[in-house]
């Protein structure tokens, strides 16, 4: 029998991966009531004093990134700790596939776990904040979540497999990751702002652009690279 | 056993080295003239600049070393990654507590959202990162294999971060910029100068010695791992 190709192998991993959470919900209960936590404090600390004569549209922005950006973390490390203690990863190594495609489908899975949060999270802020969106500007926001969520996923899952093979948690995974996806980060806040201050996407050309090319560099390095962590 | 040649080259980079810091400080200090508006305090850019120059080429070593280890799987390729690693870090801690004092009297602030201060921030923690990553590793092959990964992605990602940050607001002096209208006089530049070739001598001095004591450590386990096999 032949060995799959690129896509089936990366399809199959990325099948088995939602299944899994179809079934426990393992990961999208752990950072979904994360970033609810998040938000939450963000009204705290925005309540009172300073911040009051801030609208919703100026502190939605940054309220979701953040809470997008550590709940991913929780998510990714969660869901690389599953793999860890099965010791699934090395077999899925062993297995007759392309490495680049045990990443593919794996950050296939990531990137959908990510955006069923998002599916969460963006109607909690706007309501936590008191923002609105009117028609059109939910796909313009869906598009810039869609940019700006694939980078952070593209470099999580390799800096996920780069933590969870030298077993440490959550920690190590922030400190790589949340200050390599700066440029991420001010992209989706600065694209964010935008949409909800009801600008048009093409003021932020620039950042969308860089988002873009950020995500296909680190979603080629995190391809070549892959299968230097799964390595024995 | 090393050859006479090497020995020879080593010997002229230290007594350089040594000549070349007393010349630096007497520039900084005593040969370049006071600046008109910031007055003393401008001299720590005589050691400022050139730290943040080192760094910057210790990471391109890094880059460098990082991807032939990855190619050749030789590990004085990986020893040569930790001595830039950690020189790297040296001078970007350097550069990271210069800045701010200079900062504090020139801009009346010790830190402020700005592109070289972020990204020098974010090289720091990612540098700290991947020694960490190396310690927690269970075996030396595994560590070299992420920390060269790991030092592929900090040298795409300083520059990607940089890039980001400028976008989004810049205030650092441009020193060199292009077609600049002489603000450096000349005797600043020739002190400029002194002190750069002066601590880049010191940082080839440096990751000289740290790779030539990394090449005795992992010989030293080498030795022990095949006494080790012997003895079973």
């Amino acid at each position: 029998m032949n060995p799959p190709g690129f896509l089936t192998s990366s399809w199959l991993v990325a099948r088995k991966d939602m299944l899994l959470e179809w079934r426990t919900l393992d990961t999208w209960s752990s950072s979904a009531i994360f970033a609810v936590v998040v938000l939450l404090v963000f009204q705290f600390a925005v309540a009172g004093g300073a911040a009051q004569q801030l609208t919703g549209a100026d502190l939605v922005p940054g309220v979701l990134w953040l809470a997008i950006a550590f709940s991913s973390v929780v998510g990714i490390a969660r869901s690389m700790d599953s793999e860890r203690q099965g010791d699934t990863l090395s077999a899925l190594f062993r297995s007759p596939v392309d490495r680049g495609a045990i990443y593919a489908g794996k950050l296939v899975a990531n990137c959908i776990k990510l955006a069923a949060l998002e599916l969460v999270l963006v109607p909690l802020a706007i309501v936590f904040f008191n923002a609105s969106l009117a028609g059109f500007a939910w796909l313009k926001l869906i598009l810039v979540l869609a940019l700006c969520s694939f980078g952070l996923c593209a470099l999580g899952t390799l800096f996920g497999a780069i933590v969870s093979r030298v077993g440490r948690g959550e920690a190590l995974l922030a400190t790589l990751l949340l200050p390599s996806a700066t440029p991420l980060l001010l992209a989706g806040v600065t694209a964010t702002a935008a949409v909800f201050h009801g600008d048009e996407l093409t003021t932020v050309t620039r950042w969308l652009g860089m988002a873009l090319g950020f995500d296909l560099l680190y979603f080629f390095l995190a391809l070549a690279t892959f299968e230097f962590v799964l390595e024995e | 056993m090393r050859r006479s040649g090497t020995r020879f080259l080593d010997a002229t980079l230290l007594a350089a080295t040594i000549a070349a810091i007393p010349a630096a400080i007497w520039a900084a200090m005593l040969y370049a003239p006071t600046e008109q508006t910031m007055g003393a305090v401008q001299r720590i850019f005589y050691f400022h600049v050139p730290s943040a120059m080192v760094a910057y080429l210790s990471v391109a070593v890094l880059l460098t070393s990082s991807i032939v280890y990855l190619a050749k799987r030789d590990l004085k390729w990986d020893d040569l990654s930790l001595a830039a690693t950690e020189v790297a870090l040296v001078f970007c801690t350097l550069v990271l507590i210069t800045g701010p004092i200079w900062a504090r009297p020139a801009w009346g602030t010790w830190w402020t959202w700005e592109a070289r201060l972020i990204s020098t921030l974010v090289l720091e923690i990612l540098l700290l990162a991947a020694l960490l990553v190396r310690r927690y590793a269970s075996n030396r092959d595994l560590g070299a294999r992420l920390a060269a990964i790991l030092g592929i992605t900090i040298a795409a990602d300083v520059y990607v971060v940089h890039k980001a940050v400028e976008w989004w607001r810049g205030m650092h002096p441009q020193v060199f910029k292009e077609g600049g209208k002489g603000s450096i006089q000349t005797e600043m530049q020739t002190a400029l100068l002194i002190c750069t070739v002066s601590i880049t001598l010191l940082c080839v001095l440096l990751i000289r010695l740290r790779y030539r004591t990394a090449r005795i450590e992992t010989r030293t386990q080498t030795m022990i791992l095949e006494r080790a096999e012997e003895g079973d």
